[in-house]
């Protein structure tokens, strides 16, 4: 808005109509000098000029630093396309690693764009399998994050990711210090299966009036959880003992991604919820003590309601029969319990 | 941390205010939401603490709002959230130093919102803060947590003082204080120590324990903060109040005001608090008055303290102290020495070097060294000081400002012990009685007026005055002895006593018996009063006792009348008239020794004596020469001597500017610009909301509107006329106030 009177004036004169007059121009002064000129080339003073494009490299880590901290979503989802682009050509190219690629992409998974949500899963599917499996505890830290996450949209689209990770990694997954008990909550709490066995006499009435989308995202979020089940529970088959396995262990380097986790030398103390359950007696004694009640209720109650998510529970159901068939309830002493005692 | 923008569906989806609104509304409705949340949270941590340094500013915010919803809603699930307050704590004393500013803030905030809603205890929270405090580099941090140590501290002490809490935290102080003597972190307990101090959350003897501690340090900066608390720390305290004491509610403004303005629930309330504040003053003005002691009162060993203060800033060659550091430590121990009447001799010999005009400061190193000064310092000790000061500064080739300032110090330094002066050398010095520049002379003359009082035979003949020469030779005045006390009594009895005696004559005036029969008299009250036994005169004297129901048991003379008393009533008509008063005098101050003062004698003797004074302060012929040395009025025991006190008195010194200009103005209306009297007081008048009076209406009417009352007057009847006036006459009986519709 023009504050001046001279400002206004201006403003003023872009509305006004010109005033056409019939007739001839007025004739050119007679010492008028025509200064218009044309030309077949511009010349500019400063100029980057290279011959060579940037090279792929240089590019890729742009792109990569674009998906990861730019502000304009837009930009943030063609980043992405193009890394996916360069990942998925024959031979791939990745100049970082997949760890660091991995690292800078993941708090992505609560991107508030539903578009470079969907973009970053393409990007995850075609990393390679072998190398995406080091990062299965960062990876399931923002997992968690995303399936908590307040817009639903952001929730739902973090099971894509969830089911990607059970695709590249389900035995790191449920191994990994935290990745049984704390995914497991993670789920229990979305789902709304309260873990706190509530007061008796009041039932908590949450999740009356089921939304078809509501709906439809517990159906999959059950198939996804019958799944992390079948990955944490299936019976597990001692590898036959090589003869060279004696010698390897004596003598070869480790080559799985954290090899003596288990030892906790650096970390902080764990909780129960951030231990590590590296076996599946474990990972059965966990699963009863803390999620198998809320999670049977949980079937029974979906169950009843019917529809996709009933059928999903069903499958649920099944995989918890397979699983938790053979565990005897009283079978032996738990550490936990023995630490309990004090 | 700017924040990126959001879609306007995901703002609807993710709203956190929304969310907090709801669950604290129904806690138990949205405990599935807020368990979602919580893990939310517990994700958000991990990621966190994955590396906390260089968090990227999205999980930063995220993290951050996370905490603040969970702090808002902690106390309606306190069983789930047991483990938040401890990961705040961890998070922000762990990485205080890397953490994200606002994150840090945020934490810091939701600890404190935490012990607002009772979660966690004031211990727990200090004791989280106060390290952090102590060691943060940032000074933002610093003063924020400051601040909420501050509040926190004084709303735990709001209700009733929390002494378990108190006591931890000056605990904590004081190993503060006392464990690196030489760390400047020291200071933040002696902050914390003042501002509580200052605002009266703390008056018993432990905080004054950390600052004495403090003032041993090694760090200029934590002992120059812990002896200004000594030396002005009460002060603050006693400034603070009054100002909090100054604001008074008119109850009745407010309440016209409601009356005027919409009626709103606003309003009522405001009210209602004016009406709550207003009785809680009123409480507050009743409640006894809280024993507070100063500081200096309060320190355990002061003759301990003071030498080891002595030996280590001043004496020691070794420390750095700058030199306004070692005044005001100076000021300190000699405040401690004069108010406890403590024995440093070393102190007295110390000064010797800084005795000379040139000496930077030198005003402010003879008031403290006239205020260490005592009647127990022994004379020798001080005699050389007074012989180098005068020396040194007084003399006829110094300048005249020096002059004074070497008589006031040894009249200061006299007046306290008055034993340490040498005969020559005061009637030297009060030679300059003489002198040409008033300064001089007027120190020279309080200097001789004082000896007239406490050592007249050390002047010559003719300068003793009339009073001290009969004093000497009626045997009366005597120079004190070293060591010895003056016999104490109650200030202003003798005003109460003379008050009586007016009292009781006036009564018999009523009476119509002759005033100064004063001792003797048939009246029972005096009988009551003074015990003085006059049956034999009661037979004259009509007994006209208007208390008729009253029986007055009377005392037996024996008991409360001391033998040699009851003599001197009945002789002293035949005394003359000097011996009277000087057995009057005597006999006022066995008042107190024969009688026993009612709470009424009591208030009156309060009212006397502040009568008194105020006669005194206003300048009145009374006023003795005692108090000419500070004419900014008499001086508490307690107070320290300043540099003011030592320079000339401030009526001799040139004003400045500002000063004279403010003495003008003194007792004028205030006017911003030029105005004139009428319409000063105009403008009062608008400003206190009163309105113009009818008068002041009817002068200001517009002329032209009178003109056709005027001109209607003259046509009119007589019957018009006639009912004018009886309206006129029926108005007066109603006020003056016109019937409705009129």
């Amino acid at each position: 808005m023009g504050s001046s009177a001279k400002k206004k004036a201006e403003k003023k004169k872009d509305f006004q109509k010109p005033k056409y007059k019939v007739g001839k121009a007025k004739p050119k002064a007679s010492n008028f000098t025509d200064t218009s000129f044309r030309s077949k080339a511009i010349v500019m003073n400063q100029q980057s000029l290279s011959t060579v494009a940037p090279d792929v490299v240089q590019q890729f880590k742009h792109n990569l630093s674009l998906a990861s901290s730019s502000r304009n979503d837009k930009q943030r989802r063609d980043a992405l396309a193009y890394l996916t682009s360069q990942l998925s050509s024959h031979p791939p190219v990745n100049p970082v690693g997949t760890n660091i690629l991995l690292s800078k992409l993941l708090p992505l998974i609560s991107d508030s764009s539903t578009p470079v949500r969907s973009q970053l899963l393409k990007l995850l599917r075609v990393l390679p399998e072998d190398e995406a499996k080091h990062s299965t505890e960062q990876a399931i830290m923002f997992i968690r994050a995303g399936m908590t996450h307040l817009s639903a949209d952001i929730s739902g689209d973090s099971l894509g990711v969830m089911e990607w990770l059970l695709d590249v990694a389900q035995d790191e997954l449920v191994t990994i210090p935290g990745g049984w008990v704390k995914t497991l909550s993670t789920f229990c709490v979305t789902m709304g299966w309260s873990l706190a066995s509530a007061a008796p006499g009041w039932t908590s009435a949450a999740r009356t009036g089921l939304r078809a989308k509501d709906a439809q995202t517990l159906a999959r979020q059950i198939s996804i959880l019958s799944r992390f089940l079948q990955a944490g529970l299936k019976s597990e088959t001692a590898a036959a003992p090589g003869p060279d396995e004696y010698w390897d262990n004596l003598y070869r380097l480790p080559r799985s991604s954290n090899t003596f986790e288990y030892l906790n030398l650096l970390g902080s103390r764990r909780d129960e919820e951030g231990e590590m359950y590296p076996n599946r007696e474990a990972r059965q004694q966990v699963f009863y003590r803390r999620f198998f009640d809320p999670v049977t209720k949980g079937i029974e109650k979906v169950k009843k309601e019917g529809g996709a998510a009933g059928r999903a529970a069903v499958g649920l159901d099944q995989a918890l029969k397979s699983g938790m068939g053979d565990y005897a309830a009283a079978a032996g002493m738990d550490a936990q319990d023995l630490l309990n005692l004090w | 941390m700017v924040k990126r923008k959001v879609a306007a569906l995901e703002k609807i989806d993710a709203d956190f205010a929304s969310l907090q609104y709801k669950i604290r509304r129904d806690p138990k409705s949205y405990k599935d939401d807020f368990l979602k949340q919580w893990e939310q949270y517990e994700a958000q941590r991990e990621i966190f603490f994955m590396s906390p340094t260089t968090a990227a500013a999205d999980s930063v915010e995220s993290f951050h709002n996370m905490i603040d919803l969970i702090a808002h809603v902690a106390d309606c699930y306190p069983e789930e959230t047991r483990t938040f307050p401890d990961d705040l704590k961890a998070i922000v004393s762990q990485n205080h130093e890397t953490l994200h500013h606002e994150l840090r803030d945020k934490v810091v905030g939701s600890l404190v919102l935490l012990r607002r809603k009772e979660v966690i205890d004031s211990t727990s929270l200090l004791t989280t803060l106060f390290p952090i405090l102590v060691s943060s580099r940032s000074k933002s941090m610093r003063e924020m947590l400051f601040q909420k140590i501050l509040s926190d501290m004084r709303n735990s002490n709001s209700k009733s003082t929390n002494h378990p809490l108190n006591r931890t935290i000056q605990a904590v102080l004081y190993n503060l204080v006392t464990a690196d003597r030489s760390s400047p972190r020291a200071i933040w307990a002696i902050k914390l120590t003042r501002e509580l101090w200052k605002r009266q959350v703390w008056t018993d003897a432990k905080p004054v324990d950390v600052m004495k501690e403090a003032c041993l340090a090694d760090n200029e900066k934590v002992v120059i903060g812990s002896v200004r608390f000594f030396l002005g720390g009460d002060k603050e305290r006693e400034e603070l109040e009054d100002e909090s004491s100054d604001e008074e509610i008119d109850l009745a403004k407010v309440k016209h005001q409601i009356t005027i303005n919409k009626k709103s629930r606003k309003q009522k309330q405001a009210y209602k608090n004016a009406v709550d504040k207003v009785k809680r003053q009123e409480k507050k003005k009743s409640k006894p008055h809280p024993l507070n002691f100063s500081a200096l009162h309060l320190l355990h060993d002061p003759q301990d303290f003071a030498e080891q203060l002595f030996t280590k800033h001043l004496q020691s060659t070794k420390n750095k102290l700058s030199l306004d550091t070692k005044l005001l430590v100076l000021q300190l121990i000699t405040r401690l020495v004069g108010l406890h009447k403590l024995t440093i001799v070393p102190l007295y010999s110390w000064f010797i070097k800084y005795l000379t005009p040139k000496q930077q400061s030198v005003t402010s190193i003879l008031a403290s060294l006239a205020q260490g000064v005592h009647n127990l310092v022994p004379p020798d000790a001080l005699e050389p000081l007074i012989q180098k000061i005068a020396n040194e500064f007084v003399s006829e080739a110094s300048a005249s400002e020096v002059a004074a300032v070497g008589l006031n110090a040894i009249r200061e330094i006299c007046s306290r012990q008055s034993l340490a002066m040498t005969e020559t050398l005061l009637q030297d010095l009060v030679q300059y009685r003489k002198s040409k520049d008033k300064g001089v002379m007027m120190a020279a003359k309080g200097l001789l007026s004082l000896y007239r009082e406490v050592g007249a035979d050390m002047l010559k003949k003719r300068d003793r005055g009339k009073d001290a020469t009969m004093g000497i030779s009626s045997g009366l005045m005597k120079q004190r002895k070293f060591g010895e006390e003056e016999v104490g009594g109650i200030e202003g009895l003798d005003l109460l006593a003379k008050w009586k005696e007016e009292q009781r004559k006036r009564k018999r005036a009523e009476k119509g018996l002759p005033e100064d029969g004063s001792d003797v008299s048939g009246d029972e009250k005096d009988k009551d009063e003074d015990g003085f036994n006059s049956d034999e005169w009661e037979v004259g004297s009509e007994d006209s006792s208007d208390e008729g129901e009253w029986i007055n048991v009377e005392h037996s003379s024996d008991e409360d009348e001391p033998a040699p008393k009851k003599r001197k009533g009945d002789e002293e008509d035949e005394e003359d008239n000097e011996e009277d008063s000087a057995a009057e005098l005597e006999r006022m101050t066995k008042l107190a020794t024969t009688t026993i003062l009612t709470p009424a004698d009591l208030a009156k003797l309060q009212e006397l004596r502040a009568a008194a004074s105020v006669q005194k302060a206003m300048g009145s012929k009374f006023r003795k020469n005692k108090h000419q040395q500070n004419p900014d009025g008499p001086t508490h025991a307690d107070d320290g001597l300043t540099a003011e006190n030592i320079e000339a008195p401030i009526r001799l010194r040139k004003l400045t500017k500002e000063e004279k200009v403010a003495l003008a103005k003194e007792g004028k209306p205030d006017r911003e610009e030029h105005k004139s009297t009428q319409a000063i007081r105009k403008s009062k008048k608008d400003a206190a909301g009163k309105s113009t009076s009818n008068r002041e209406k009817q002068r200001k009417k517009n002329f032209l509107m009178t003109l056709g009352k005027a001109k209607s007057k003259q046509k009119r009847s007589l019957v018009e006329t006639r009912k004018v006036l009886k309206g006129h006459v029926e108005r007066s009986t109603r006020g003056g106030r016109r019937r409705n519709g009129t």
